[in-house]
C-alpha cells in the first residue's frame, strides 16, 4: 500500500478549492523533510483539518502548495512510515516541516539481495502486511498470522503445536519440486521454514508475487518470495514494551461417531444382511435374536453384550485428550540516538495441545543494531537465537482413539491392541499405551545478518553483508515395551536418535547509486551473492532395551545389535548470483524497472549451471495526468505491467549423476544404485510470468483497491520422470513438463468511518488461481501407485495433461443399487466386487462392460477455486472490536476417516451418517447398506464421498481496550488489554474433522487474553 | 584515502568472487560413487556385482516374489486377497485386468530390468578392464550369469525382450529382439559363466559353475520352439556335467531341506540368502501364513505360521490322489510342503469373519520359519529360498532321458533318487514306477512328481508352458481361473506394461504381445 501512497496526486477537489480561494484564501507553500537526514520526502499528503476534502500532495522535492482560509488553519501532514503531525499554517507563506520516522514500523527501507532499497522501488505485485495485522491473531506461527490477509497467499494451517503452516503464493507452479515460497528475513534467505521467528519481532512482511518483483530472487523466486523485516529502534527514544497472552483451547469440532448402542444395532444389521444373502429363505429376525441373546458369542463378545445392556458407551478420545493451554511473553527494549538504533527482545512461548503429550516450548532472543561509526560508515546486525522443544504425541493416538470400539471398556492394564468383537485389531494400538511413547524434538537456530555499509561519495552506497542460518535439530523417540507397537514388532524397546545440522552461509555485496537528471530519477543496483548450504545428519535406530527407564537416552546396553540401523549423510549445495537493476522514474508519472539476474547452481551439470533471468516492469500513475485531475473521487490510480522469468532449482541432491552407495547386507558390502538415472542435461526450471495490476485510491484514499491479473507459463518443468524400465533405472529428474497457471487477486480496504473518536475499517481479499498441466513426456499420464499391493493407482498424486496438478482421480458414483437393479447388473462387470441392493454402483465410463481404472475421472481438485479473507475493525475511543473471517471455496478433500465411517459393518467405527444408510425401507440415500464379510465398492472408490472442503471460518473475534491517559497516568505510554477468540465458528459441508487441517490431528478453537504495555 | 582503500578492498573482494566461483559451484556427492567411478575399477565392480545378487534375491522377497507362482495349477491367491485388488486377482483369473496397465505385473517388470542393465554395464566395463585377470574373469562370469538368469525369467514371462548390450546399444537400442537372438544371448552368457565361474564359492550369495550349468540345462529344455535352441540332448549333456561332478547329493531327509539349520546343504546348487534381520528377511511367511493365526489375540503376531494368505495351494496340490489330487500315501513330502494342522499352543483357531473363509484350508509350509516363533513377527521370516536344487537337476535329467527315448533309464533314476527319498529312503513296491512305463505316461507322471518335489519353489509356470499343459491344467486346477473361465493360450505370455510402451519409444503400443 505504501508505494502508491507515495505517488498520491492532487485530488480533483483541490481544483475547486483553488477556484474559490484565489479570491479569499491564503496560499501556503511548504517543504516536507525527513527529520534526521533533512532529505525531502516526496508524495506527502497535506490536508486542511477543517476541510478534509482539501488535500494536496507534495511533489518529488517535497514541496507543496495549499490554500487555507486563515492563518489559524491547521494542516495535517501525513506520510506512510512517518508519524502524522499537525502544524499551524501561520502567517508564514513558506513552511518547513520535519517528519519523524514512525516508531513502530520503519516502513520505508527494506533489505533485499544484500542492498537496502526503498520500499516503493519494488515494482510489480507486492503485498505488505504490517505489524498490526500480524498482531491481530495471537499465535506463535507466522503463517497463521497472515492467513487470509494477503491476496494471492494461500495458507494451510497445521493443528499440531509447533508445526508450521504451509504457504503457497499464487498456487502451484511446479509439479514435483516445491510449492513453498522462500522466506528472506532481513536479507537472509532462510528457505521455507520460519519456525524460529517470533511474530512479535516482525515489523512488516512483503509478499513478492509476480516475476518483476521476485526477479530480485530470480533463481529461487518461482514460488514467490516473502520478505520479512524485523523491528528496529527509533532515534532519540527509549521504549520498553511487554506483550503477553494466555489462551485456552478445545476441540474446534468433533466428528460424530455412533455410540455403543448404535454400533451394536449396526453390527446386528450387517451380520443379518450377510446371513440372509447366503440363506435367502432364513428368518432374519430369528437370526438377530440369536446373535444378540445374552449367551451368544457368535457376533458380540461378552464385554460387548455387557456394555450394550448397561447402556454405557465408551469414548476413547476423552482419556487421551486434555485442555489446550498456551502462553506467550515478549519483552522488548528499543531506542537509539543520532548515531544508531537498537532493538532487543526476549520471547517465551509454551503451548499444550489437545492430545496429551503434545506440546511446544520456544525461547528466543533477538538483537537488531544499526550504528553509524563514521559519517560514511554504518554497521549493523540482525540476529536471533531460538531454542525450541516440540513433544509430539504418537501419530497413532488420535486416529486410533477416534476409531475405537465404543463397546470396549476403557482399559490400560490388559489391552495392547483394541478389540472389536473377539478379535484384537493388530493395527489399533491401545492409545492409552501409545501415550507412553516419547517423541521429543529439539531445535536450536541462529539466524544472523551482519552488514557493513559505506557511502564513499554522495548517492553511492556499497554494502557487504555476511549472514548465517545455522540450525541444529535433534529428534528422539522411544517406544517402550509396554506398548502394542512393541509387542507386535517384538522390538523389546525401540529408540531412534536423529541429529541434523544445517549451515546456510550467505555473502552478499552490493552497490547502489541514485541519480537525478532533471525530471528523470535513476536508481542503479549491482549485486553479487554467494550461498553455501551444508547439512549433515546421523541417525541410530536401536532395539532391545533391558528396561524402559532410560528411554532413548542410553543406547550402550541394547541387546538386539543385529537389528541396529545406522544412517548418515553429508550434503553441500552452492548458489552464486549476479544481479543488475535499473529503476527509472519520470515526473513521478512513468516508472520502469529492468532487472537481469544471472544465477548458478551446483544442482545442475557443468554445462547447465547458469541461468539468466530477466524481467521488466513498467508503471503509469494515470492519476497524475491532466485529464484525471477533474475526476473528484479518484485520489490515485496506478497501472502496473510486469513480465519476468523466475527459476527453480529445488531438485534432489546430485540428480545430475547416477549414484551408487554401499549397503551392508548378509554380512558383506554391496554397491547398490538408488534407481535414479543421473541426468547431466538438467537445467533451471523456467517460469515466465506476466502480471497486470492496478492500485486505486478513491474517496481521499479511504477506499483502496488493488487488483492483479497474472498468467504464468512454467516450462522445462523439473519432474521426477518414471523411466521405461528397460533403461535399467526407475526414474530420472528431467526438464520435461509444462504447465500454466492463471489467476486474479483483489484487495479492498475501506475506511468507512474515519473520525477522531470513531474509526471503522473494512477489508476484503479474494484470490483465484487455476493451473493446468499442459505437457508431460509423450503426454502420457504419470500415475502415483501404492495401496495394499503397492501397485494400485492412487486417487491423488497423478498428473494428466489438461488437468490441474492436485487432482482427485476416481470412479464416478452412479447410484446405490436398488432391489430391482441387481438382476440387471452383470456381475462380471465389477471385477470381483459384489453389488447387491444397497451397494454402490460405479459408472462404466467407457461402456465396455468392465469397471476398471479406465473408467476413472478427474473428479475434483485439492486446491480452491478462490480463497481469501475479510474482516472489519471498529475503534471507538479506546475500545476496539475486530472480526476476521477466512474462506476457501471449490476445493475437495479426501476424508478416509469419514469414508471408513460410512462403510462400517459394526466391527469398525461408524459415522452417525450410517443411521441414514440404505435399507429396504430407506432407499433414497447415498449411504450404502451395512453388510458384513462382503467385498463391494467402498466409498473410497467413487467420487460421491469426496468431501467438499469449502469453508468459511471466523478466525478472529477480538475485543480490546486501550487505557486512556487518565487511567494509565504517566506510568505507561501505552496500555492495551484484549480478549480474542480464534476459530470460534466454522461453516463447511466437510464431514471430517476439519476441511483445512484434515483428520490427522484435531483443530482447536481458543480464547486468548492478552496485554500490551509500553513505557 | 579511506574511500579509495575501501573501493580497492571491495573490488578485490568482488574479483575474488569471480575467480573462485567456478570451483564454488562444483559440488560432488560425498557419500556416493558416480556411475563412472562405480564401473571404473575391479574394487568397485566387485561389490557392485554383489549388489546385483542382492537385488536379484530381493525380486524373490515378499509379495512380489510370488506373483508368477500364482495362476498356476499348484498355487492361487487366498480368497480375501483375490477380492482385494483386481490387478493382482487377474494373475489367477486371467480376465480383463490381465492387461498392459496391470500394476501387479508392472511391478515385476520393474524389479528385474535394473538388474539386467547394471549387469550389462558391468560386463561391458569388465571387457575393457586390464586389472587382475583372475578377478576380472570371475566377475565377468558372475555378471554374465546374473544377466542370463534374469533375462531367462523375463523372456519366459514376456517373450521377446530387448537385449541390453552397451557395446551394441546404437544398433539394438531398447527394441524387443526376436526369440532366437534373445536365447542365443542367454546361452552365450551362460557359456561365459560356465567358463569363468569357480566350482565352489565361500560366499554362498555368489554363484558357481554348476549353477550356470544347471541353468543352462534348464534353458535348453525350456526354450520355446521359435527360439530354435531347444535340445534335450544338449540339456541332458549339460545336466549330466552337474551330476557327474559329484559335488551334489540329495539330503537323506526331505524335511531337512526346510530346516534353516541345513541352509546351503549338499543339495543346494544355488539358494537366495536370507536371515531374520531387516533388510535380509524375506517376509515370505507374511504372505504364506494364515490370517486366522495372525489374528489370535496377543500371541498371533509372533506365531510362525501366521500370515495373510497371499498364496495358498490349489485343492489339487493339497489333496490326496484318492481324492483326485496329487499325493500318494506314504509320501513324506506332503506334510513338509503343506500345513494341514493349525493348532497353535493348544489353541484351535477359528475363522475370523470377513476374510474369505479359506484361512484354515491347507497352507504353504515350506517357508515357515520356526526361528521367529514367539519372539519375532512372521514378517521377519527369512529362510533361504531355493533357486535350483539338485533334486530339480535329477528331475530335469530324467525328463531329458525320457524325451531322448531312454524312458527306462529315466524311471530307474527317479525310483532310485527323488522318489526313494520321498518315501523315507526305500521306495515301497506300490510306489515304485514301472520301468515299462510309456514315454507319454512318464511325461504325465514327471509333471506331478515335479509338483510333489518342487511345489511353491517357482518353476511351475515354466514347466506348464514348456510341456504345453498351461491352459488345460491351470483351468482345471486353479479355483479362480476355473471360476473366471477366461484363460486363453495367449495368456502364456504376460502383457508388456503400459509404462514401458508409453515411456519407451522403441516399444510402441503396437508392439504388444498378442491378445492384449
Amino acid at each position: 500500500m505504501t508505494k502508491y501512497l507515495f505517488f498520491l496526486l492532487l485530488c480533483a477537489c483541490t481544483g475547486l478549492v483553488h477556484a474559490q480561494d484565489q479570491t479569499r484564501g491564503l496560499t501556503v507553500k511548504g517543504t516536507v523533510r525527513e527529520k534526521s537526514t533533512g532529505q525531502p520526502i516526496p508524495g506527502v499528503q497535506v490536508t486542511l483539518k477543517s476541510d478534509p476534502k482539501n488535500i494536496v500532495t507534495a511533489n518529488a522535492s517535497g514541496e507543496f502548495t495549499i490554500t487555507v482560509p486563515s492563518p489559524n488553519a491547521i494542516l495535517i501532514v501525513h506520510a506512510l512510515g512517518y508519524s502524522d503531525i499537525e502544524v499551524s499554517a501561520g502567517k508564514k507563506t513558506a513552511l518547513t516541516i520535519d517528519l519523524e520516522t514512525n516508531a513502530v514500523s520503519n516502513l520505508d527501507e527494506i533489505v533485499v539481495v544484500g542492498a537496502v532499497i526503498k520500499r516503493h522501488d519494488l515494482t510489480g505485485s507486492v503485498a505488505t502486511v504490517d505489524a498490526k495485522t500480524i498482531g491481530m491473531t495471537p499465535t506463535s506461527d507466522i503463517g497463521t498470522a497472515i492467513q487470509g490477509k494477503v491476496a494471492g497467499v494461500y495458507v494451510t494451517n497445521s493443528s499440531q503445536p509447533g508445526s508450521a503452516s504451509s504457504i503457497k503464493v499464487r498456487g502451484n507452479n511446479s509439479l514435483s519440486y516445491g510449492t513453498s515460497p522462500i522466506f528472506v528475513v532481513d536479507g537472509v534467505i532462510v528457505g521455507d521454514n520460519l519456525n524460529a521467528l517470533n511474530p512479535d519481532d516482525i515489523a512488516s512482511m512483503e509478499v513478492l508475487k509476480d516475476a518483476s518483483a521476485t526477479a530480485l530472487y530470480g533463481s529461487r523466486g518461482a514460488n514467490g518470495v516473502i520478505l520479512v523485516s524485523t523491528k528496529k529502534g527509533r532515534k532519540n527514544t527509549g521504549v520498553v514494551h511487554y506483550n503477553n497472552w494466555l489462551s485456552a483451547s478445545g476441540y474446534e469440532r468433533k466428528m460424530k461417531f455412533m455410540n455403543a448402542q448404535q454400533i451394536y444395532n449396526l453390527r446386528a444389521d450387517a451380520y443379518a444382511n450377510e446371513y440372509i444373502r447366503q440363506n435367502p429363505a432364513a428368518d432374519r429376525q430369528a437370526y438377530i435374536n440369536g446373535i444378540t441373546s445374552d449367551t451368544s458369542t457368535a457376533v458380540f463378545a461378552p464385554y460387548e453384550q455387557q456394555t450394550f445392556r448397561s447402556g454405557k458407551s465408551y469414548d476413547w478420545l476423552k482419556p487421551v485428550s486434555q485442555n489446550g493451554m498456551a502462553q506467550n511473553h515478549t519483552l522488548d527494549f528499543s531506542g537509539g540516538s543520532d548515531k544508531g538504533t537498537y532493538y532487543l527482545s526476549l520471547n517465551y512461548t509454551d503451548q499444550k495441545g489437545l492430545i496429551k503429550g503434545a506440546d511446544y516450548k520456544r525461547m528466543g532472543a533477538r538483537i537488531n543494531i544499526d550504528q553509524n561509526v563514521k559519517s560514511w560508515l554504518k554497521v549493523g546486525t540482525y540476529t536471533t537465537f531460538t531454542h525450541s522443544i516440540t513433544d509430539l504425541a504418537d501419530g497413532s493416538i488420535f486416529p486410533t482413539a477416534v476409531a475405537a470400539n465404543p463397546l470396549l471398556p476403557i482399559d490400560t492394564a490388559g489391552l495392547y491392541t483394541l478389540k472389536w468383537g473377539g478379535i484384537d485389531n493388530q493395527d489399533q494400538y491401545n492409545p492409552l499405551r501409545s501415550l507412553y511413547i516419547k517423541n521429543n524434538q529439539y531445535l536450536n537456530r541462529l539466524l544472523t545478518s551482519n552488514y557493513i555499509s559505506v557511502a564513499p561519495i554522495k548517492d553511492l552506497a556499497i554494502r557487504t553483508s555476511f549472514s548465517a542460518d545455522i540450525s541444529n535439530e535433534q529428534q528422539y523417540t522411544y517406544i517402550p515395551t509396554t506398548t502394542g507397537q512393541d509387542l507386535r514388532n517384538s522390538n523389546h524397546g525401540n529408540a531412534i536418535q536423529y541429529k541434523l545440522e544445517n549451515y546456510n552461509l550467505q555473502w552478499d555485496n552490493s552497490a547502489t547509486y541514485t541519480k537525478r537528471f532533471g525530471e528523470h530519477r535513476f536508481n542503479f543496483l549491482v549485486a553479487t551473492s554467494m550461498q553455501k548450504n551444508t547439512s549433515n545428519y546421523n541417525s541410530i535406530t536401536a532395539y532391545g532395551f533391558p528396561n524402559d527407564d532410560f528411554g532413548y537416552m542410553y543406547l550402550g546396553g541394547v541387546t538386539s545389535r543385529d537389528k541396529t540401523v545406522l544412517a548418515s549423510d553429508f550434503v553441500t549445495k552452492t548458489l552464486m548470483s549476479y544481479l543488475g537493476r535499473v529503476d527509472w522514474g519520470w515526473k513521478d508519472k512513468y516508472f520502469a524497472t529492468a532487472t537481469l539476474r544471472y544465477d548458478g547452481s551446483s544442482n545442475f551439470g557443468p554445462n547447465h549451471k547458469w541461468g539468466a533471468f530477466p524481467s521488466l516492469a513498467v508503471a503509469w500513475d494515470m492519476s497524475r495526468e491532466d485529464f484525471m485531475s477533474k475526476i473528484d473521487f479518484i485520489s490515485h490510480w496506478k497501472w502496473r505491467v510486469g513480465y519476468g522469468v523466475a527459476g527453480n532449482q529445488n531438485i534432489p541432491n546430485y540428480a545430475t549423476k547416477s549414484l551408487y552407495r554401499p549397503s551392508y547386507t548378509n554380512g558383506s558390502v554391496t554397491y547398490v544404485s538408488d534407481g535414479r538415472l543421473g541426468n547431466p542435461d538438467l537445467q533451471w526450471e523456467r517460469q515466465k510470468q506476466t502480471n497486470i495490476g492496478a492500485d486505486i485510491g478513491l474517496l481521499h484514499d479511504r477506499l483502496n483497491l488493488t487488483a492483479d491479473y497474472f498468467t504464468i507459463k512454467n516450462d522445462k518443468l523439473l519432474i521426477d520422470r518414471k523411466l521405461a524400465l528397460t533403461s535399467g533405472f526407475y526414474d530420472e529428474v528431467a526438464n520435461i513438463g509444462a504447465m500454466t497457471n492463471k489467476g486474479i487477486e483483489f484487495t479492498l480496504d475501506y475506511a468507512i468511518v474515519k473520525q477522531k473518536d470513531l474509526q471503522w475499517n473494512f477489508r476484503f481479499m479474494i484470490s483465484r488461481d487455476r493451473n493446468r498441466v499442459t505437457r508431460l513426456f509423450g503426454d502420457a499420464p504419470i500415475y502415483s501407485t501404492g495401496g495394499f499391493t503397492g501397485t494400485q493407482i492412487q486417487r491423488t498424486g497423478n498428473f494428466f495433461v489438461g488437468q490441474p496438478v492436485n487432482n482427485i482421480y476416481a470412479l464416478k458414483f452412479l447410484k446405490i443399487a436398488q432391489v430391482g437393479d441387481t438382476a440387471k447388473l452383470n456381475p462380471k462387470m465389477f471385477s470381483g466386487h459384489l453389488v447387491g441392493a444397497g451397494d454402490i454402483v460405479p459408472l462404466d465410463k467407457d461402456g465396455n462392460g468392465i469397471v476398471d481404472d479406465n473408467d476413472r475421472y478427474v473428479v475434483g481438485k485439492l486446491d480452491p477455486d478462490f480463497y481469501g479473507g475479510f474482516g472489519s475493525d471498529i475503534t471507538y475511543k479506546g475500545i476496539g472490536l475486530t472480526v476476521f473471517f477466512n474462506y476457501s471455496s471449490g476445493l475437495k478433500r479426501i476424508s478416509s476417516l469419514y469414508e471408513a465411517g460410512i462403510s462400517s459393518d459394526g466391527t469398525t467405527a461408524a459415522s452417525v451418517d450410517m443411521l441414514k444408510r440404505w435399507t429396504p425401507t430407506n432407499t433414497n440415500t447415498i449411504i450404502p447398506r451395512a453388510i458384513h464379510n462382503y467385498s463391494r465398492y467402498g466409498p473410497g472408490d467413487v467420487d460421491a464421498y469426496v468431501q467438499d472442503a469449502s469453508f468459511l471460518r471466523l478466525s478472529v473475534l477480538s475485543l480490546s481496550y486501550t487505557l486512556p491517559k487518565s487511567v494509565r497516568k504517566n506510568m505507561f505510554d501505552n496500555a492495551r488489554i484484549y480478549v480474542t477468540g480464534s476459530n470460534l465458528w466454522l461453516i463447511t459441508k466437510d464431514k471430517g474433522y476439519d476441511p483445512e487441517t484434515g483428520d490427522g490431528f484435531p483443530n482447536t478453537k481458543s480464547v486468548t487474553v492478552g496485554l500490551n504495555l509500553s513505557l | 584515502m579511506q574511500f579509495k582503500n575501501i573501493i580497492i578492498c571491495t573490488s578485490l573482494m568482488v574479483a575474488l568472487t569471480q575467480v573462485s566461483c567456478k570451483k564454488f559451484l562444483d559440488q560432488q556427492p560425498k557419500t556416493a560413487l558416480t556411475q563412472e567411478q562405480a564401473f571404473s575399477k575391479l574394487d568397485n565392480i566387485k561389490p557392485l556385482i554383489s549388489g546385483l545378487f542382492t537385488n536379484w534375491r530381493n525380486v524373490r522377497k515378499d509379495r512380489g516374489g510370488f506373483m508368477f507362482e500364482l495362476g498356476s495349477d499348484e498355487a492361487q491367491q487366498g480368497a480375501f486377497q483375490v477380492l482385494s485388488d483386481p490387478d493382482q486377482a487377474a494373475l489367477d483369473k486371467y480376465d480383463g485386468f490381465m492387461a498392459p496397465r496391470n500394476n501387479a505385473l508392472t511391478g515385476q517388470w520393474q524389479s528385474r530390468w535394473p538388474i539386467v542393465v547394471a549387469a550389462a554395464q558391468a560386463v561391458f566395463a569388465l571387457q575393457s578392464n586390464h586389472e587382475d585377470e583372475a578377478t576380472r574373469t570371475e566377475l565377468l562370469g558372475e555378471a554374465s550369469f546374473i544377466r542370463a538368469g534374469v533375462n531367462f525369467e523375463l523372456t519366459q514371462y514376456w517373450g521377446k525382450i530387448p537385449i541390453s548390450d552397451p557395446a551394441r546399444f546404437d544398433q539394438l537400442g531398447t527394441k524387443r529382439q526376436p526369440l532366437d537372438q534373445v536365447y542365443a544371448y542367454i546361452i552365450n552368457d551362460l557359456e561365459t559363466a560356465v567358463k569363468y565361474l569357480p566350482e565352489t564359492q565361500a560366499d554362498k550369495s555368489h554363484v558357481t559353475k554348476y549353477a550356470a550349468l544347471a541353468l543352462l540345462g534348464k534353458v535348453y529344455m525350456s526354450a520355446p520352439t521359435e527360439a530354435n535352441v531347444r535340445s534335450f540332448q544338449k540339456a541332458a549333456d549339460t545336466l549330466n556335467l552337474v551330476i557327474q561332478s559329484g559335488k551334489y547329493s540329495l539330503l537323506t531327509n526331505y524335511a531337512d531341506l526346510w530346516d534353516p539349520a541345513h541352509a546351503n546343504s549338499s543339495e543346494s546348487i544355488y539358494e537366495y540368502q536370507f536371515n531374520n534381520t531387516y533388510p535380509d528377511n524375506n517376509q515370505t511367511q507374511w504372505q504364506m501364513g494364515s490370517r486366522a493365526l495372525a489374528n489370535l489375540p496377543s500371541i498371533g503376531a509372533n506365531c510362525y505360521f501366521g500370515g495373510y494368505d497371499l498364496m495358498v495351494p490349489t485343492s489339487y496340490c493339497y489333496s490326496d490322489k484318492s481324492a483326485g489330487g496329487l499325493w500318494e500315501t506314504g509320501d513324506v513330502r506332503k506334510q513338509q510342503s503343506i500345513r494341514y494342522d493349525f493348532t497353535y499352543q493348544g489353541i484351535t483357531p477359528t475363522l475370523s469373519t470377513g476374510f474369505g473363509g479359506d484361512e484354515l484350508d491347507p497352507h504353504v509350509k515350506k517357508y515357515e520359519d520356526p526361528r521367529t516363533d514367539g519372539t519375532l513377527s512372521f514378517w521377519y521370516s527369512g529362510k533361504n529360498i531355493f533357486y535350483i536344487r539338485y533334486a530339480d537337476v535329477l528331475l530335469m535329467y530324467a525328463e531329458c532321458l525320457n524325451e531322448l527315448g531312454k524312458t527306462n533309464d529315466a524311471v530307474a533314476l527317479m525310483n532310485s533318487t527323488v522318489r526313494a527319498r520321498a518315501f523315507g529312503g526305500t521306495i515301497p513296491a506300490g510306489a515304485s514306477w514301472d520301468p515299462g512305463m510309456s514315454q507319454d505316461s512318464f511325461r504325465t507322471n514327471i509333471m506331478d512328481e515335479r509338483m510333489r518335489e518342487l511345489c511353491f519353489e517357482g518353476w511351475r509356470r515354466s514347466d506348464l508352458i514348456r510341456t504345453g499343459n498351461f491352459v488345460n491344467l491351470v483351468k482345471a486346477r486353479n479355483k479362480w481361473t476355473m471360476q473366471s473361465g477366461t484363460i486363453q493360450a495367449f495368456n502364456q505370455l504376460y502383457p508388456i506394461p503400459l509404462t514401458e510402451t508409453q515411456q519407451n519409444p522403441d516399444i510402441p503400443a503396437t508392439d504388444q504381445n498378442p491378445g492384449y
